[in-house]
């Protein structure tokens, strides 16, 4: 209650301090995914939502909203620009034995950073923000997405999250551009909000081709050690490709982890994903294996069969059934369903 | 017979949609030092991939209305998509905090806009270019889906 008395001040005290322009332009105006445009200041305001509803094959059904993420730009045309992304999570909860509840609700900062540009090349970034490996995890907003069940190769064998500095761009490699990132993080003071299973300390980096406006790949790398873990250190690297032509899309990322602890044991963890448009491209099939070598348990594979419907692109319903075998731990059989709009 | 038969052909050029359509000028301030641009840098510019000019002036990337002809030829030529077919682009740009293009409601106002700012660049019809801008690149739009 309080987070919606909240919003909808600010909302009006925004309303107030916008005044009246002869409409030459027209990105003053909200727009459904494009968040809002405060007028002339370089500043944005938006984020995306997300809702679901679980149904585990051997366990109570819940609903929850998870994502409520606002989304905080500023970028007034200079060499500086900062995002933040903050996150209310658990915001409403229910389930087969507990009532609609909200006193788990809690914020964080998902992202926080500045960026400065140095030229076309070459821009530095200071702040928290998403660890480079793979494609998912670049982009898992619910919305982006396809099904509301995440691969476990996207977020198990490392943190989501790093906190430091971040050296990224581009530059033509072939006559093709060759994205490229590479990160430090050797601090949490920088970090607005402790992530689940921070980074103690990492280095790594990505690259992404695009060899054609239809397909790419990409390869990771990371050394670091877990907050949780300060033991030992990890060794993690990964491929990714992505190929997308009138909305069908293929895409798959692998992983292979390694570690100097005796006792840990090497994962490779990958999935393979289509995505099928159906009658006015509003519907998609989504089809998804995935398998998860796992530290306590044999491998695991699972399948993921679901639908997917988009009436506006900012705007997807998901359902989806999913099943495996040695899966119980990190991707239970079961059915969901979810709603997620960007805003 | 020998009369409806030409008539028809005459009809036909006169109310199908043109497959020649007039070519497009990308331009800037005439104060801009840059005085060509790539068809590839073109393109790195309007995907907000290409960031900064040159001089190290951020661009500001101009585009029309998603319903406007002019908007839509320049975005099959550029990308060989729609505006809308470039939707799901644009979603994860804007959950990285990059915007698209800036939408100007017409093409004085692109040509208004381009000429008073500097690091704008948008396009228009080559015959409404005048003296306030200069042209980086002509572009022969392809024919509409």
């Amino acid at each position: 209650m309080r987070f919606s008395t909240l919003f909808n001040l600010f909302v009006i005290a925004l309303s107030i301090a916008i005044s009246a322009e002869a409409a030459e332009d027209t990105d003053s105006a909200y727009r459904l995914g494009s968040g809002y445009a405060v007028n002339k200041t370089g500043l944005r305001i938006g984020g995306y939502a997300n809702a679901l509803i679980g149904a585990p094959r051997a366990a109570p059904w819940h609903f929850e909203v998870t994502d409520l993420s606002l989304f905080l730009t500023w970028d007034n045309g200079s060499r500086l620009r900062f995002f933040s992304e903050l996150e209310a999570g658990d915001v409403l909860r229910a389930g087969e034995h507990q009532s609609l509840e909200t006193q788990n609700a809690h914020f964080e900062f998902e992202r926080f950073y500045i960026d400065g540009l140095v030229n076309n090349n070459l821009t530095v970034r200071l702040g928290k923000f998403l660890t480079p490996i793979g494609q998912w995890n670049l982009i898992h907003a619910a919305p982006l997405v396809w099904t509301t069940s995440r691969p476990v190769a996207t977020e198990n064998s490392f943190s989501t999250h790093a906190s430091g500095l971040m050296l990224h761009g581009s530059a033509l490699f072939a006559n093709r551009q060759l994205e490229y990132s590479v990160y430090g993080d050797v601090t949490n003071s920088i970090d607005p909000h402790r992530s689940k299973e921070p980074f103690d300390n990492a280095v790594g980096g990505q690259l992404r081709y695009l060899l054609s406006d239809t397909l790419q790949i990409g390869a990771s790398f990371a050394n670091f050690t877990l907050t949780n873990l300060q033991s030992s250190r990890y060794y993690l690297s990964g491929l990714d490709a992505m190929w997308s032509y009138q909305k069908f899309e293929l895409s798959s990322e692998i992983i292979y982890r390694t570690s100097d602890h005796a006792n840990i044991k090497n994962t490779w963890q990958g999935f393979a994903q289509s995505v099928i448009p159906l009658f006015s491209q509003r519907w998609f099939v989504v089809g998804r294996y995935e398998f998860f070598d796992q530290s306590q348990d044999t491998t695991g594979q699972v399948g993921v069969l679901g639908l997917a419907y988009r009436p506006l692109p900012p705007i997807v319903w998901k359902l989806e059934y999913r099943m495996g075998t040695h899966n119980e731990i990190l991707a239970p059989d079961g059915l969901s369903a979810s709603f997620a709009i960007l805003f | 017979m020998r009369i409806v038969y030409p008539l028809l052909v005459v009809m036909l050029f006169v109310w199908l949609p043109a497959r020649a359509i007039e070519p497009l000028a990308v331009i800037t301030a005439t104060a801009n030092p840059l005085d060509t641009l790539s068809f590839d840098d073109l393109k790195l510019i309007y995907l907000r991939k290409s960031q900064m000019d040159s001089e190290g002036n951020r661009w500001i990337p101009l585009s029309l209305p998603v319903t406007d002809p002019i908007r839509r030829n320049f975005s099959l030529t550029l990308f060989s998509m729609l505006p809308e077919e470039q939707q799901d682009y644009w979603n994860i740009q804007y959950f990285n905090g990059i915007t698209p293009p800036k939408v100007m409601a017409s093409e004085e106002a692109v040509l208004r806009f381009v000429s008073s700012t500097t690091g704008s660049i948008g396009y228009i019809r080559k015959q409404k270019v005048d003296n306030r801008v200069k042209v980086l690149l002509l572009i022969t739009p392809s024919a509409d889906k």
